[in-house]
C-alpha cells in the first residue's frame, strides 16, 4: 500500500474498501428510537453510528434568551469518548463547537421557528462510533429526528461529503481517505430546491474540480434523501399483532 | 390542483398542490401549498388536513385540558398543561375575594385539575377557567396528537372503552387522561394500544376484541 513513503488510496481504479468513485457506503436509518425524546433517529453510515434526539418545543431557560417571535433552535454535536480509537475527552472541544454551530445554521434555514415563540428546540447529535463523515451523518439524523418530532419544516436536510483522493474526485470519504486525502468537502442541501445550507472545504481544489465535486455531492445527497424518506415511511408501519 | 391522494403519507416539504386550502400544518410558497410535517393527508373536497403523528401540545381556546398546579402566586395559580407555554388560573375563578383570602384553601401545588382553555394570546400563553379538582383515580399521559384517535369519531372509541371497563374517563386535549373506578388497568392497556397503533386500519375492531376478551376474564 505504501509507495515512495505515501499511502496509496486508489488502486486499480478502486478505493481501499473496493468502492467506485461515486459509490456511497452502506447506510441504514431508523426513526423513533428514543422513547423519551419528542423525536429521534439512528443512522448507521459505513462504520459511523449516530444517534440524534430532539426535545421540544419546550420552555426556554434562561429567560433572557427567549424570543417572542420565534423558537430558539440549538444543536449540540458530541463525540462520545468511546467513538474514536484514542479516547476522546468528554465535553465540547473546538471542533465539536464548530460542528454544532454549522449544524444549527443548516437546520435553522428549514425549521419554521416562527410557529413556536418563546420556546427552545434542542437537537442532540451523539456520535457513538466515528469513521469520517460524522457531521454529514449527524445532520441527516437530526433532520429525521426533527421530522419525527412533528416540528414543522420547509424541507428535509440531506448532507453528503465529497473529496479529492490521489487526484480523483470521490464521494463519501472514509477515515483513511479523509486523513490522507487532498480535500474533504461536506455539503448539505434541501432536496426540494437543492439550496445549499452547509458548505465547507478542507484542502485544495481547482475551480473545475470544485464544480465536479459539487455535482457529485448533490447526486449523492439526492440518493441519501430517498433513504431518509423510507425511514420516515417505515415508522408509521407499526406492528399490530402484539397486545 | 391536488398533487397527493387521500390517506397518503406526506413528509416535510412535500408538494400538496395549488389553489388548495390547508390548515396550520402546511406552508405556502409561490402560490403552492407544501406540507410542513410528516403525517397522513386527508382530502375533503378542496381542503386538505394533515394529521400529525407527533408534536407538542399548543393550547387552543375551548380545549378541555388536565393540568397540574405547579406554582402559586399572590392571587393566581400557574398550571402545567404539558406544553412549553404558561397557563394561568386566575383567583377570581374560584375565590370571591382573592386578594384577601389565602387561595391555598382551594388548590395547592401538586393538585390535578381539569378546566377549559378560555383565552390564548399571540405568544401562546393561556388562561384556564372552570377548574375542577380531580381526586383519586390516575392520570396517564399520551402523545397529544393521538388524542383524537382515543376519543374516536363522535366519541365512538371512548364510549366503547367506557362501556366495557365501567371506568370514568376524562380526556384532556393536552394528552393527559384521567381514569377513575372500573377496570383501570384494562382502560390504560386499551388507551396505550390505541396510542401505539393510532394510524392503522381496523383499530376499533381490534380494541373491541381486546376489551371483550378481558371483560369476560373477570
Amino acid at each position: 500500500m505504501k509507495r515512495n513513503g505515501k499511502i496509496r488510496l486508489i488502486k486499480d481504479g478502486k478505493r481501499l474498501d473496493g468502492r467506485k468513485f461515486d459509490e456511497l457506503r452502506r447506510i441504514e436509518m431508523k426513526v423513533g428510537v428514543l422513547k423519551r425524546a419528542t423525536g429521534s433517529a439512528y443512522v448507521e453510515w459505513g462504520k459511523n453510528k449516530v444517534l440524534a434526539g430532539v426535545y421540544g418545543p419546550r420552555e426556554l431557560h434562561p429567560k433572557y434568551l427567549r424570543d417572542p417571535t420565534k423558537a430558539l433552535l440549538r444543536c449540540i454535536y458530541n463525540l462520545a469518548p468511546f467513538s474514536v480509537e484514542e479516547r476522546k475527552r468528554p465535553g465540547p472541544d473546538r471542533r465539536s463547537i464548530e460542528i454544532s454551530k454549522v449544524t444549527t445554521e443548516a437546520l435553522n434555514s428549514v425549521v419554521l421557528v416562527e410557529r413556536y415563540p418563546n420556546t427552545a428546540i434542542d437537537v442532540f447529535i451523539e456520535i457513538l462510533q466515528a469513521d469520517a463523515g460524522t457531521r454529514c451523518a449527524g445532520i441527516n439524523a437530526a433532520a429525521l429526528a426533527l421530522a419525527d418530532a412533528g416540528i414543522p419544516m420547509r424541507d428535509l436536510v440531506t448532507a453528503c461529503a465529497v473529496g479529492k483522493v490521489d487526484g480523483e474526485i470521490v464521494l463519501d470519504l472514509m477515515k483513511e481517505e479523509d486523513n490522507y486525502g487532498e480535500c474533504d468537502m461536506p455539503v448539505a442541501i434541501t432536496p426540494r430546491k437543492k439550496e445549499v445550507v452547509l458548505l465547507q472545504m478542507d484542502g485544495k481544489l481547482t475551480r473545475d474540480e470544485f464544480k465536479r465535486a459539487y455535482e457529485l455531492a448533490i447526486d449523492g445527497a439526492m440518493r441519501i434523501c430517498e433513504i431518509q424518506k423510507n425511514a420516515l415511511l417505515s415508522s408509521i408501519n407499526v406492528d399490530v399483532k402484539g397486545v | 390542483m391536488l398533487r397527493i391522494k387521500n390517506n397518503e403519507f406526506v413528509i416535510p416539504g412535500q408538494l400538496i398542490g395549488s389553489r388548495i386550502i390547508c390548515d396550520t400544518n402546511c406552508f405556502y410558497e409561490n402560490g403552492k401549498v407544501y406540507s410542513a410535517i410528516q403525517g397522513i393527508a386527508r382530502v375533503i373536497g378542496n381542503r386538505v388536513i394533515i394529521i400529525p403523528s407527533s408534536g407538542t401540545y399548543v393550547p387552543k381556546e375551548g380545549d378541555i385540558v388536565i393540568g397540574v398546579v405547579k406554582n402559586i402566586m399572590s392571587r393566581n395559580w400557574v398550571i402545567d398543561i404539558n406544553s412549553p407555554y404558561t397557563c394561568i388560573l386566575k383567583g377570581e375563578e374560584v375565590a370571591r375575594d382573592p386578594l384577601n383570602e389565602d387561595i391555598r384553601k382551594y388548590f395547592v401545588v401538586g393538585d390535578i385539575i381539569s378546566g377549559k382553555i378560555s383565552r390564548v394570546d399571540e405568544v401562546n400563553n393561556s388562561t384556564i377557567s372552570g377548574p375542577r379538582k380531580l381526586e383519586n383515580g390516575i392520570v396517564i399521559e399520551v402523545n397529544p396528537k393521538r388524542v383524537p384517535r382515543v376519543v374516536g369519531k363522535k366519541r365512538s372509541m371512548l364510549n366503547l372503552i367506557k362501556e366495557k371497563t365501567k371506568s370514568r374517563i376524562l380526556v384532556g386535549q393536552n394528552g393527559r387522561i384521567w381514569i377513575n373506578d372500573g377496570n383501570i388497568e384494562l382502560t390504560i392497556m386499551a388507551i396505550k394500544r390505541i396510542e401505539k397503533e393510532a394510524q392503522t386500519k381496523g383499530l376499533t375492531d381490534r380494541i373491541a376484541k381486546m376489551l371483550e376478551e378481558n371483560y369476560n376474564k373477570n
